[in-house]
């Protein structure tokens, strides 16, 4: 199942869409990721994540307003599809499946 | 806080914009650009700056970068094979136009190869030393009392010393003394050889590396010499010859290394170099070496330490000239730096080593070669716009069909490219052809280059083709681009407006212009080489032959030669006249109030009389007379204000520390060459010591049999020796040399130049009675006569050649009274024939090739001409 297939960041930026709700653009996206994950995130690599998001229909996009604190330029808004919250659910339901096999004595050292 | 001030680094926002996604570029941008600002106000400008730097980086991936048009690619060579196909349809279809354009172009690009190979060669002399960017030869800038002064490419030993002794500034200095030239003895077999004596760093300084032997030590001891490997196998037949002995005059000299051929472009060509230390150890050379005025032969070559300028060098040189030139009067010698780069091609400074090719020469050649290269490109391109309109329908299709302009320029571009590398070829073997012809030139060419081809002179030569058809095909290209896909389509037949004609015009005036200007050229210095051989000297030259012989046994010879039948007479004298060789000295009449330069010759009792000089008073030598006879002529009598003629004789004029006296006046005659004016000159009289040519006056009507024992004779004297001998119109031929190769070269050029123009002439008048046909044949069928129509065609073209002649003429006037004639005291008259001629030639010549065109349609059947194909 390539075409569905969910990699972590892309995972990540999901959730972020869904987190930030109406507020979701470039900027905000990866100033959240940035704060959570405590890692550096470059807006060419977000860029990427957003288009084989968009590619496999997880995402959908929106032109918003210009505003003039970024030189005129319009922002566009991502929302994630039914498409992608089911995928999320089933990536997060395969994760809790495996969790709850993991056996309590792995975590004691 | 205004606007400008908190934008993002430029750069980096116009290199995003070029290679960022035209659909992205907003968003992202926008996003990029946010973020910027708000870094801007919590980190501040630096920070920002920086990470707005990074993110442009890291937008470098597949995702945001533009689409290559990769489709777009695979087009284009199909279009490249179709540009090709359609380029030699094209050259096949229109033959005659394509022979034009190729045998146009690779004449012209004949001369383009030479200008190539002969600047690549000239410009790489020296060029293989490692060091060279440091090395400097220390030149002298001399001023005698009196004079002005003048520039040697010599210095004194002594500045070499010197500066090994007091100065920290140069790393290596390196003295070098020309004087290693004449015969060498091995065994009983001699061996002319060709060298200098160095200094013991020479092979440090200059990359010459050897074969056999130690670099460091080879030069270090007293008569050590270094020798090249050709010169080992002339001599030795094998290439290891370290210890062996030769022997030069007096001094014997172990072979100390063995050194790789050297290159042919080293300015310092030798065929060994000996330690100089073997002069030091002399007291009969000390003057050498200690003497700041000795500088006539000896050079220093000088490489600056790592920590030093040539500022440095200069103020040490300055030090050093304040402290000798103090210690006399009569001459003051200024040192100076030329870098090693700077001596080939160089500056006229006397002197030299070896023979420098001059800088203007070098220049020269490329000016002359281009212009007659735009000649030949201004040809094709007139051509080809001629020809547009023929080639109009299909543009006007390929653009339909989605040609861009970019992609028809670059269609008729690389046809011209294909043309010119077509013409590459025959340009090759027409170059090989001139090439023996272009070394012959004159003494600068044949005696410093090869002409030999390098592979990279290929690449050059591959280049420069490229280059000429862009030249040629860039403007018919724009022009063509530029039509009107509607009125193509729409069968409109003037495409375009009157200038593009206009500009044909110029470009066949400029060719007819340059054309006649070589022309002209060719005939003034070809008449004034004429003048220069030809001029009444005022003494006989005819059916002389001079001898030169320095071994001053003259009276063996004059006897043995005075009994041979057929020969009149046998004199004697210092140097010939009229051939280049000039002495003279201060000369002062006895009461000391006057004092002139006077030139003079020594000769012998015979002389003036063999020679034909006209006595106006008093007599020739007397061989029993007292040896301070003086002849003079007729200026040294009026600068000296001795009378007339008769009167002078029996005065006393001091000259060469020497009180002489007049016993004969001659008329004036050509003691020089038509470069000189005559001054006061003076024959003195001398018996044998001064006495290095023979003059041998031969009457008789068998010339080779008179010439054969002639050299009996000599043989019998001297059998070991070759007879030297030619006649003196020769002698004087060879003064001329630079005239004649002046006249060759601009032969050579005009010709080119005319060939050029004709050709392309030939080929607007094909193609404007092509064009004006059926105009022709209306005219013929209602009445028109042959000479209507000729005048018809040729009109607009002998606009254009009367208005070339009129630019051509006074302009080659004015530069050939300014460069040829400039030295020269003797010139020839220049008239209207001189000047006119050449150019009514060009216009006949040029009316014919018209005429012939003209005729031919004017013959050929109406009917045929007004059919619709």
């Amino acid at each position: 199942m390539k075409g569905t297939y969910l990699g972590e960041f892309q995972e990540i930026v999901l959730l972020t869409i869904l987190v930030l709700e109406e507020n979701a653009y470039g900027v905000t996206i990866q100033d959240e990721i940035e704060q959570k994950t405590k890692r550096p995130v470059s807006r060419g690599a977000l860029h990427t994540a957003l288009t084989r998001l968009d590619e496999k229909g997880f995402i959908t996009s929106a032109y918003g307003g210009a505003t003039s604190e970024r030189g005129g330029r319009r922002k566009r808004y991502y929302q994630v599809t039914n498409l992608g919250k089911s995928s999320l659910q089933e990536a997060r339901s395969i994760r809790d499946e495996l969790w709850s096999r993991v056996p309590k004595i792995a975590f004691q050292s | 806080m205004s606007e400008t001030e908190i934008s993002p680094p430029k750069f980096y926002n116009k290199i995003f914009e070029w290679f960022c996604n035209q659909d992205l570029y907003f968003e992202l941008q926008g996003d990029l650009l946010e973020e910027f600002e708000v870094n801007y106000h919590q980190k501040g400008i630096k920070t920002a700056n920086r990470i707005y730097k990074k993110e442009v980086l890291k937008m470098l991936r597949p995702s945001v970068v533009k689409k290559v048009k990769t489709q777009g690619q695979l087009n284009n060579t199909a279009m490249f094979r179709n540009y090709t196909l359609v380029a030699f349809r094209n050259l096949s279809r229109n033959k005659l136009f394509s022979a034009i354009n190729i045998i146009g172009l690779a004449i012209s690009m004949a001369v383009g190869l030479l200008a190539i190979t002969f600047v690549s060669e000239i410009n790489s002399y020296d060029k293989f030393h490692e060091n060279r960017d440091h090395i400097y030869r220390i030149v002298n800038t001399r001023t005698n009392l009196g004079q002005s002064p003048q520039e040697y490419a010599t210095t004194s030993l002594l500045t070499g010393v010197w500066l090994k002794e007091n100065s920290t500034v140069f790393e290596k200095v390196v003295p070098v003394l020309n004087g290693f030239n004449g015969n060498i003895k091995y065994g009983e077999n001699r061996f002319s050889v060709r060298g200098q004596l160095v200094g013991e760093d020479f092979l440090d300084l200059f990359t010459f590396p050897l074969l056999y032997g130690n670099s460091q030590t080879a030069l270090k001891e007293p008569n050590s010499v270094v020798i090249t490997e050709n010169f080992a196998l002339r001599v030795f037949s094998k290439k290891d010859v370290v210890g062996e002995i030769i022997q030069r005059g007096r001094d014997q000299f172990t072979i100390t290394g063995v050194m790789q051929q050297p290159p042919s472009v080293s300015h310092i060509k030798f065929d060994a170099i000996a330690s100089l230390k073997t002069y030091e150890a002399k007291p009969s050379r000390a003057r050498f070496f200690n003497d700041w005025g000795t500088m006539w032969s000896s050079y220093v070559y000088v490489q600056l330490g790592a920590n030093s300028t040539i500022e440095h060098g200069q103020e040490i040189l300055d030090l050093l000239a304040k402290q000798e030139n103090a210690k006399q009067k009569a001459y003051e010698i200024k040192p100076g730096l030329e870098a090693l780069t700077d001596i080939f091609p160089g500056s006229g400074k006397y002197n030299q080593m070896g023979t420098v090719m001059p800088k203007e020469n070098v220049n020269q050649i490329v000016i002359l070669a281009l212009i007659v290269l735009f000649s030949a490109c201004f040809n094709y391109s007139n051509l080809s716009i001629a020809k547009s309109l023929k080639r109009a329908k299909e543009i006007g299709v390929r653009k339909v069909a989605g040609a861009r302009k970019n992609q028809l320029f670059i269609q008729f571009v690389s046809e011209a490219v294909i043309v010119s590398v077509l013409s590459l070829v025959i340009a090759f073997f027409l170059f090989q052809l001139i090439k023996p012809e272009f070394l012959a030139l004159n003494s600068y060419t044949s005696r410093t280059t090869t002409l030999d081809l390098l592979p990279r002179t290929y690449f050059y030569f591959l280049g420069f083709a490229i280059l000429i058809g862009f030249l040629a095909g860039a403007l018919p290209a724009i022009l063509m681009t530029r039509f009107k896909t509607i009125n193509i389509l729409k069968g409109v037949t003037q495409i375009g407006s009157n200038h593009k004609l206009n500009l044909r015009k110029i470009m066949i005036g400029i060719q007819f212009t340059l054309s006649m200007g070589f022309v002209i050229i060719v005939t003034l210095t070809q008449k004034q080489y004429k003048h220069a051989l030809n001029f009444d000297l005022g003494y006989e030259t005819e059916k002389i032959i001079n001898i030169y012989w320095e071994e001053r046994d003259i009276t063996l010879i004059k006897t043995a030669f005075e009994k041979i039948p057929g020969i009149e007479g046998v004199s004697a004298s210092n140097f010939q006249h009229s051939t280049g060789t000039l002495n003279s000295d201060i000369a002062k009449n006895l009461e000391g109030t006057d004092s002139a330069t006077v030139y003079n010759n020594y000769v012998d009792t015979e002389y003036l009389n063999n020679m034909g000089h006209r006595l106006l008073a008093g007599e020739n030598f007397k061989a029993e007379g007292p040896t301070d006879q003086m002849v003079i002529n007729e200026t040294l009598l009026s600068r000296f204000k001795l009378g007339n003629p008769n009167e002078a004789i029996g005065k006393q004029l001091n000259f060469y520390d020497k009180n002489r006296t007049i016993v004969g006046v001659v008329k004036d005659f050509h003691y020089g060459t038509i470069y000189n004016q005559i001054r006061p000159f003076a024959f003195l009289w001398d018996s044998e010591r001064y006495l290095y040519h023979v003059n041998v006056k031969v009457t008789s009507n068998d010339m080779p049999g008179t010439l054969a024992q002639v050299e009996n004779a000599w043989n019998e004297i001297y059998p070991e020796y070759k007879l030297n001998s030619s006649f003196y119109s020769e002698d004087i031929k060879r003064t001329y040399a630079d005239l004649s190769s002046s006249a060759k070269t601009f032969g050579m050029l005009a010709m080119v130049a005319i060939c050029i123009s004709m050709l392309g002439l030939l080929g607007m008048a094909v193609f404007t009675t092509e064009a004006r046909i059926k105009e022709l044949t209306i005219r013929k069928v209602l009445g028109a006569s042959l000479s209507s129509l000729l005048s018809l065609l040729s009109k607009s073209f002998l606009t254009i050649f009367v208005i070339a002649a009129c630019i051509a003429i006074p302009s080659t006037y004015y530069m050939f009274k300014n460069l040829i004639l400039k030295n020269i005291e003797y010139t020839i008259d220049i008239g209207f024939w001189e000047l006119a001629s050449g150019s009514i030639l060009i216009i006949i010549i040029a009316l014919l090739t018209i005429t012939s065109q003209t005729l031919k349609a004017a013959r050929s059947n109406p009917a045929k001409n007004l059919r619709n194909a």
